[in-house]
């Protein structure tokens, strides 16, 4: 049955990029049009070199989603991933604890083990979250709160919502000016991307101010959690959404960034070297990784989410219990 | 009148409790029926028992493939319930491939009532699929203990999470007694253990594990299991540093402060955890306690939990001692 769900997954795909192509190609046309139109006489022939002509070549001009995703991708996206470790810092430091009980040398893996487990943890935990608010940008409180219930650690949690709130911010500040340029088609299809989020951040902003005021309370129970948090994974996959990027691209990035910030703070804790970190990330291992764990939750539904690696809930827990630590996760 | 007979087999392992509050404070069951493979033992009441026990059973021991256990709780305001199993729940492999095990729990917990609920642990055995789903509603101020966790499978035999996958799913909700509004859900714990290439995993589920034969979640919500919740979270504080040093010699050790016995008891309960491979955190969730941990054995485990339960003592007061049967 799981197969038949991922063929009609991948009919969608196909539909949605034949969309996309056939959007492209329209638009293509339309700017020759409109070049030709604005200027009768034919441009001088360029003297430029090589790499230039195929610029100038460029079959088609690189539209506002590309333009989303590889800003979404960019490292300097200011979501202070920098600060988290997701884990690291804390496994590093068991492994040094339990190899000198055992009278060995640390044999710290960080490709064979650290990092496939990770990626493999938060695909399971957090993908199918990020899938299904970009399917529907509008669930996103409810999906929210949905993860902010199975997010059982404190350390996890804190990272979490940090860069959630981070990637709220860019969104209001900078993207939603822009994003109506965008050829979103989600954003088409549920009102304008500018809307979608706008009830969410009033809810978040609510329960801000509710949990310093306690007179504004009276309505909830006090043992209840406040209705919104803004973590990462939701907030992600709905702004990839607005911005038009697609599913596939979306999970992909998702995936990316986590390996991209795992690599950056093995840098860090010294694990290896700028270059080490390029082939890591570079290799096919990595790349296949990715694509697989993508595959594996593509029609996982966020209520059946869980934690495939149990160990890295007790290392991400007892981060806090480390003598020194240089991140926050 | 009513058939003693099982009705129809489309309702085998099914089950339901139903525990009510006697005058003078005393739970007693109301109603308890169950089918084949579920077998539930309740020993008669006495008049000094904090909660009501059952057992929870299966014939011959353990659960094969495609076995459905289906049990339903209900326990009415003020009344108090524990459920204990006797020795670890096994899951043998499927004789037909692809055939999943099933145990499914829905409780009900009305205001004031209480759930204790510390079985043996599930043991997977090689080959082995299984799936389950535990659902709690508390409604008020309602309390649960829940204790969920699984071993690497038959040790004896060389298993070492050889099972072919395992899916534990533990939902807590809060019941709104307005009826218009939704009911909010607390904490949704949820392992997935994939011993097939479908986990995508480069590497063996054994090695995911990382040298742990059991893992175990405990969920702490409401009153009556308030104190044990603060009592693990002041532990986890309390836990040394890792990566600290201590620059004492040995005689300043000795010398030390003089300890008091509780002082002693951690002492001797962290060097237990280094020499046992323990790794265990609490975390306060959305207004419930979630403990998970780990162990290098599956008897470590079990004393650690059983020794951290003993020690804070709240649940034998609330529950009795027939409560803590499973962790001792």
């Amino acid at each position: 049955m799981s197969s038949q769900i991922r063929d009609e997954g991948n009919d969608e795909d196909t539909a949605q990029l034949e969309a996309e192509i056939a959007d492209l190609e329209a638009r293509l046309k339309s700017a020759k049009e409109r070049l030709s139109r604005s200027s009768p006489t034919p441009s001088p022939p360029p003297k430029l070199n090589n790499s230039d002509n195929i610029l100038a070549r460029s079959p088609s001009p690189p539209t506002s989603s590309h333009h989303f995703l590889l800003l979404l991708s960019d490292s300097a996206l200011p979501l202070g991933s920098f600060a988290f470790s997701s884990g690291l810092e804390s496994y590093l430091a068991h492994q040094r604890s339990s190899a000198r009980k055992a009278g060995q040398q640390p044999r710290p893996s960080f490709t064979a083990d650290f990092l496939p487990l990770s990626l493999s943890s938060y695909a399971s935990t957090t993908l199918p979250f990020v899938l299904a608010a970009h399917r529907d940008p509008t669930a996103v409180a409810d999906l929210d709160d949905q993860l902010d219930a199975a997010v059982i650690c404190t350390v996890g949690r804190r990272a979490s919502i940090a860069q959630g709130r981070a990637l709220l911010g860019i969104w209001e500040r900078s993207f939603v000016s822009s994003s109506s340029t965008s050829s979103a088609g989600a954003a088409a299809a549920t009102g304008t991307a500018e809307e979608v989020l706008k009830p969410f951040s009033a809810l978040l902003r609510s329960t801000g101010s509710s949990s310093s005021s306690t007179a504004a309370t009276t309505t909830t129970d006090p043992q209840l959690p406040p209705p919104v948090s803004a973590h990462l994974g939701p907030l992600f996959g709905a702004v990839c959404a607005l911005l038009g990027l697609t599913l596939p691209q979306t999970a992909y990035v998702f995936l990316l960034s986590h390996a991209k910030a795992l690599v950056s703070a093995a840098v860090r804790a010294s694990l290896f070297g700028p270059y080490q970190a390029q082939r890591v990330l570079a290799s096919p291992e990595t790349q296949a990784l990715i694509a697989a764990f993508v595959a594996r939750e593509w029609d996982t539904l966020p209520e059946d989410a869980g934690q495939s690696v149990p160990v890295m809930d007790l290392w991400i827990g007892r981060h806090e219990m480390l003598y020194s630590r240089i991140f926050n996760s | 009148m009513i058939s003693p007979f099982p009705k129809s087999a489309s309702a085998a392992g099914e089950g339901h409790i139903v525990v009510k509050l006697l005058p003078h404070d005393i739970s007693a069951l109301e109603s308890i029926t169950y089918q084949y493979p579920l077998k539930l033992i309740s020993p008669t009441v006495k008049a000094t028992q904090q909660s009501v026990v059952v057992f929870l059973l299966s014939y011959g021991g353990g659960l094969v493939g495609g076995d459905q256990v289906n049990l339903k709780i209900d326990i009415q305001p003020f009344a108090r319930l524990s459920i204990v199993t006797q020795g670890h729940t096994k899951i043998f492999k499927p004789a037909i491939p692809g055939a999943i095990t099933r145990q499914q729990l829905s409780v009900n917990i009305q205001d004031g009532a209480a759930l204790c609920l510390l079985p043996d642990p599930v043991q997977p055995f090689e080959g082995s699929l299984y799936e389950q789903t535990q659902v709690f509603h508390l409604n008020g101020r309602a309390s649960l203990c829940l204790l969920d966790w699984v071993t690497h499978g038959r040790a004896a035999r060389g298993e070492d999470w050889d099972l072919l996958k395992w899916t534990g799913r533990n939902e807590v909700w809060f019941k709104n007694q307005d009826t218009g509004l939704k009911d909010r859900l607390l904490v949704r714990d949820a392992v997935l253990l994939d011993g097939t290439s479908k986990s995508a995993h480069p590497m063996p589920l054994r090695e995911t594990m990382h040298g742990h034969a059991i893992f175990g979640t405990l969920i702490l919500r409401g009153p009556l299991t308030q104190s044990l919740g603060e009592f693990f979270l002041a532990e986890f504080s309390a836990l040394p540093r890792i990566g600290a040093r201590d620059f004492r010699t040995a005689a300043e050790k000795e010398k030390g402060p003089e300890k008091t016995a509780f002082e002693s008891w951690r002492a001797s309960r962290i060097q237990q955890e280094l020499q046992d491979g323990v790794l265990w955190s609490a975390a306060n969730v959305r207004s419930c306690v979630v403990i998970k941990f780990g162990a290098a054995t599956v008897e470590a485990g079990r004393d650690w939990i059983g020794s951290m339960l003993a020690q804070e003592a709240s649940l034998q007061k609330n529950f009795g001692e027939d409560s803590l049967l499973c962790v001792r």
